[in-house]
């Protein structure tokens, strides 16, 4: 009667996608996921119920000789479907998730396998497997069989419970990502020794697989992602990039066919390897999904439906293997997950979430049993319990999710994906305020030389517009030299092969917004530039004084003198903080530009330079060299400390304070001779941070003595 | 005035995946992602509606955004063509935000609507910014800066917060095309337990040519800070997108005093 295979065919279809659409209906109604629906469409046509309450029509419909079309139709379904799983896989779920999903997810593989594989050695291999089987394979398969975990239907059901964001579903999907990639390459490798007729065979297809993904990963992968900035630019995925792809997938599982893994594997590598970044994978996703998941999977589900005969299961022994074998499964996936969960720290509720989540097998476990019964491992019993193991695995999660884990502990537990914590010290970051364009070049100079060899310094340039001066015209109709405060420092900056971040803003209070900036920087030093002051005597006020006052770190503010190569720097040093400051200040320009550094000690009696000279071994240990301790007697300091400045240095680094004349107020009447003066470029430091432990405690009475002889108003 | 960028941006918010959303509406994920990437014209009146309930924003904001007439509005001129020579009346006299809204007053205090009829009143923009949240005419190098310093403004006006971690929520936010929302305007968000939601403005002195999504550099950000996903949040995001499409950036261009911008901005949104 059905001489038309086409017809045939087209029926099939319409019988298959209609029922499994219907029962999908029964399947949302119960909260389940559609596959269930979709499995069991494929079950009822199949012998188990249609076989058994009308042979004749199930023969009719699914006649022994439209199987090798449905076969290769449903396998070209589940390349497909592979190759999608391979797009949805974001290799940065497997990174930087740290230790609990890497532990969770081994644990949640290893010891399902184990059970899986002990089972099957230990008992199931005598009563339920033919001697042809070699033995290792059908160990081997029972344990990747056990250790599935259905990566899509995890990912929907967490979307349908929206916990796609919360702990546990971060840690889920995780987990699952990497299980999933571990089981395919697990049961490539299974695979593969099942089909080698020797272990030298086997090795070279294992030689050969390993191979291939390099392959993948080193040439494919680049070429792919250069195709994926091609679509993210405007022109978007056109026809020809669409099939271009499909014949690099067809290729793929062709290859790993050929080389002796399954198809399916090169169809899901291939799908991994196409960058995630872009909109590539993500319009591919879109355009193929609607095929393979509506039209040609359900093809696959019946086909395995077809392929299940619960008849099969006659006796009271057989369901009571069948029952067996599900609690193993639950016990192993649940088990393994629940408890590394637990340990990494997680409580229990979301332990035994995170091991419901996991015990979800799904369709994955279709895939793989229905390979294993092409290749012969299983027989066609061991293979319908072990679908319905599927089913009631897949079956009990939402149920088992909604009980252990109800909406309540869902709203609690909703976070913010953590993000991964960066390891080791923050950069040196150095905030330069330029308010005139002048000052700029020599900041750029100096925090070259203060940064050095260090490559992940950062640097940031800041340039703040008062309000009345902020141009009303927008920035395109400007002429470049305008808004050009900063462009002398960053041409300096370039010429120095410096990487200096520009930031300008608005601003009507400077003083504020430097601070500000410089926390959100978190800025190691905040550079002043100094220009002359228009109505105080004193050097250091108005801006200058309020950051000083507002800082939470060390403030420099430099006096340029045509500053240009630092090779010689002078530290006149009398113990207070802001001197210490300073000394580290120099120490930096020590140890990253080699400066030669002088370090003057005024004392007004000579015999008490004892603590000076320890503070100052304390920062420059006696091996690194390149540091001369000076000390003079003279009772006027700042006097002292300008004759020394006279013997030709490059910069000077003074903290402030009352001996060497700079106070920091915000009107003085201090001559401040020694910025007056000074033939170099000098660099004056305070530090409003207070003393860190690491300095010697001995000296905090004097310390703490000079803090308060030097800032009187801040008390 | 891209309606996609706001689409696509509340529809993650709301934590819905493409299909989700495409499917509670009844059409299909691709028509819904090619209106999300704006290739396709945005959805008729009927089916903003549709969007907005299951995004649960009222839906008058969407129409807004997508500049359409609400189908009530068109229904009513119908049944009172009369009305239309109201209308008319309004746009010869070029009525301002401000104006708009006291002949609103009036309506509210003649005609009071019956409970329930009305959606409830989109909260403004204006409360959540202070002076000291607002930088103007910043020129930097790019986006991360941006963000870098809004992250700071939110973290200094709640005592105790991580700059750190609002940073990191707003990071999110990896290219200024994720949160951009047309006519120039992006709006980044952050998440912080137990904050009191704030908000921080920066205007561009110079353009940020970036990926937006109608192709306009951006000129203005408005970061928002929240203490958790929920409802308001949504509504304050499609609330920013409509300001956007009114003209947000425009206007704001040119201003140097925080006092001029909240002028401005509560005029722009006057009528919510």
């Amino acid at each position: 009667m059905h001489t038309n295979a086409l017809a045939l065919l087209i029926l099939q279809l319409i019988v298959i996608i209609g029922l499994s659409r219907l029962i999908g209906r029964g399947a949302r109604w119960l909260g389940q996921p559609l596959v269930i629906a979709e499995v069991v469409a494929g079950i009822v046509l199949g012998p188990s119920l249609l076989g058994w309450l009308a042979p004749d029509v199930m023969n009719g419909l699914f006649p022994a000789s439209s199987m090798p079309v449905l076969t290769m139709l449903s396998q070209v379904g589940l390349v497909l479907f592979m190759f999608l799983i391979g797009l949805e896989l974001d290799p940065q779920l497997l990174k930087g998730r740290g230790h609990a999903s890497v532990a969770i997810s081994h644990s949640s593989i290893v010891v399902p396998f184990a059970l899986g594989a002990g089972a099957g050695a230990l008992w199931l291999y005598k009563s339920l497997s033919s001697p042809e089987v070699p033995f290792s394979s059908f160990v081997l398969f029972m344990g990747v069989a056990m250790s599935i975990t259905a990566f899509p239907v995890l990912a929907r059901i967490l979307t349908e419970r929206g916990l796609l964001q919360s702990k546990v579903g971060t840690v889920a999907i995780a987990c699952a990502a990497v299980d999933d990639v571990t089981a395919w390459c697990l049961l490539a490798f299974v695979v593969s020794i099942v089909r080698a007729s020797s272990l030298a065979q086997a090795a070279l297809t294992t030689v050969m697989a390993l191979g291939y993904i390099a392959f993948m990963l080193m040439v494919v992968r680049p070429f792919l992602a250069r195709l994926g900035a091609r679509v993210a630019s405007r022109e978007g995925l056109t026809q020809n990039v669409v099939a271009g792809t499909l014949v690099l997938l067809l290729a793929s599982a062709g290859v790993t066919e050929l080389i002796g893994i399954h198809a399916l594997f090169g169809a899901f590598l291939f799908g991994a390897v196409i960058p995630k970044e872009g909109r590539l994978a993500e319009t591919l996703a879109e355009r193929l999904e609607d095929v393979a998941v509506v039209l040609l999977l359900p093809v696959f589900f019946a086909f395995s439906g077809l392929r299940t005969q619960i008849g099969l299961l006659n006796t009271a022994e057989d369901w009571l293997t069948c029952g067996v074998i599900i609690v193993l499964a639950c016990l192993g996936k649940f088990g393994g997950s629940a408890v590394a969960a637990r340990m990494t720290g997680l409580r229990w509720r979301e332990a035994s979430a995170i091991g419901i989540l996991m015990n979800t097998r799904g369709l994955m476990e279709l895939i793989v049993l229905n390979i294993g019964l092409d290749l012969g491992v299983i027989s066609p019993q061991l293979f319908t319990m072990m679908v319905l193991m599927a089913l009631v695995t897949t079956f009990i999660t939402t149920p088992l999710l909604k009980w252990i884990y109800p909406l309540e502990e869902i709203a609690r537990e909703r976070v913010v994906v953590p993000l991964p914590v960066e390891p080791g010290p923050p950069p040196y970051s150095v905030l330069m305020c330029v308010s005139h364009g002048q000052a700029g070049p020599g900041m750029a100079t100096l925090a070259r030389s203060l940064t050095g060899r260090d490559e992940g310094a950062q640097l940031h340039a800041l340039h703040l517009v008062s309000p009345e001066r902020a141009p009303l015209r927008p920035a395109q109709q400007r002429d470049p030299e305008e808004d050009g405060a900063l462009m002398p420092l960053l041409w300096r900056a370039v010429s120095l092969g410096l990487s200096v971040r520009p930031l300008s803003f608005v601003s009507a209070e400077p003083a504020q917004d430097i601070c500000r900036t410089a926390k959100a920087r978190r800025a190691d030093l905040v550079l002043l530039g100094w220009h002359k002051p228009l109505f105080s005597q004193t050097m250091l006020g108005g801006t200058v004084h309020e950051v000083m006052q507002q800082a939470s770190g060390p403030v420099a503010v430099l006096v340029d003198r045509g500053l240009s190569d630092i090779k010689r720097v002078l530290v006149p040093f009398a113990g207070s903080r802001h001197d210490r400051a300073a000394l580290a200040l120099a120490r930096r320009l020590r140890k990253q530009a080699g400066a030669e550094v002088t370090v003057l000690h005024v004392t007004s009696d000579l015999g008490g330079n004892g603590g000076a000279r320890a503070q100052v071994e304390a920062l420059f240990p006696a091996t690194e060299g390149g540091v001369t301790l000076k000390v003079v007697r003279s009772d006027a300091p700042d006097e002292a400390a300008l004759e020394e400045a006279r013997h030709g240095y490059d910069l000077v680094i003074i903290g402030i304070g009352a001996q060497w004349g700079l106070e920091d107020k915000a009107f003085g009447l201090q001559r401040e001779r020694i910025i007056r003066d000074a033939p170099s470029s000098l660099l004056v430091v305070s530090d409003a941070s207070p003393a860190t432990a690491a300095e010697p405690t001995s000296e905090a009475s004097n310390d703490g003595a000079t803090a308060a002889r030097v800032l009187p108003a801040r008390s | 005035m891209h309606l996609g960028a706001t689409l696509r941006l509340l529809r993650t918010d709301a934590g819905l995946s493409l299909r989700d959303l495409a499917r509670r509406i009844g059409v299909s994920s691709a028509y819904l992602s090619r209106v999300e990437n704006g290739v396709d014209a945005p959805p008729t009146p009927e089916r903003l509606s549709a969007i907005a309930r299951e995004l649960r924003v009222p839906s008058s904001l969407l129409m807004d955004v997508a500049n359409r007439m609400s189908p009530s509005v068109a229904a009513y001129l119908e049944e009172v063509p009369g009305a239309g020579a109201l209308f008319l009346d309004i746009a010869q006299r070029r009525l301002s935000g401000l104006q708009l809204a006291r002949v609103r007053d009036f309506l509210d205090a003649e005609f009071p609507v019956a409970q329930g009829r009305r959606d409830a009143p989109v909260p403004p923009l204006a409360p959540l910014l202070a002076p000291e949240r607002m930088v103007l005419q910043l020129s930097c190098a790019g986006w991360d800066d941006v963000l870098d310093v809004v992250a700071e403004r939110l973290a200094s006006s709640q005592p105790g917060a991580d700059v750190a971690r609002v940073v990191g929520g707003l990071k999110r936010h990896r290219e200024e095309s994720s949160c951009a929302v047309g006519g120039g305007v992006a709006v980044p968000h952050s998440f912080l337990p137990g904050a009191v939601p704030t908000a921080a403005l920066v205007t561009l002195a110079t353009p940020l040519a970036g990926d937006t999504p109608d192709g306009k550099p951006l000129r203005v950000v408005v970061a928002v800070l929240d203490a958790e996903r929920g409802n308001p949040q949504l509504v304050r995001l499609a609330h920013l997108a409509r300001l956007a499409s009114r003209g947000l950036a425009d206007r704001l261009l040119g201003l140097s005093q925080p006092a001029q911008v909240l002028s401005s901005l509560e005029e722009l949104e006057a009528l919510r």
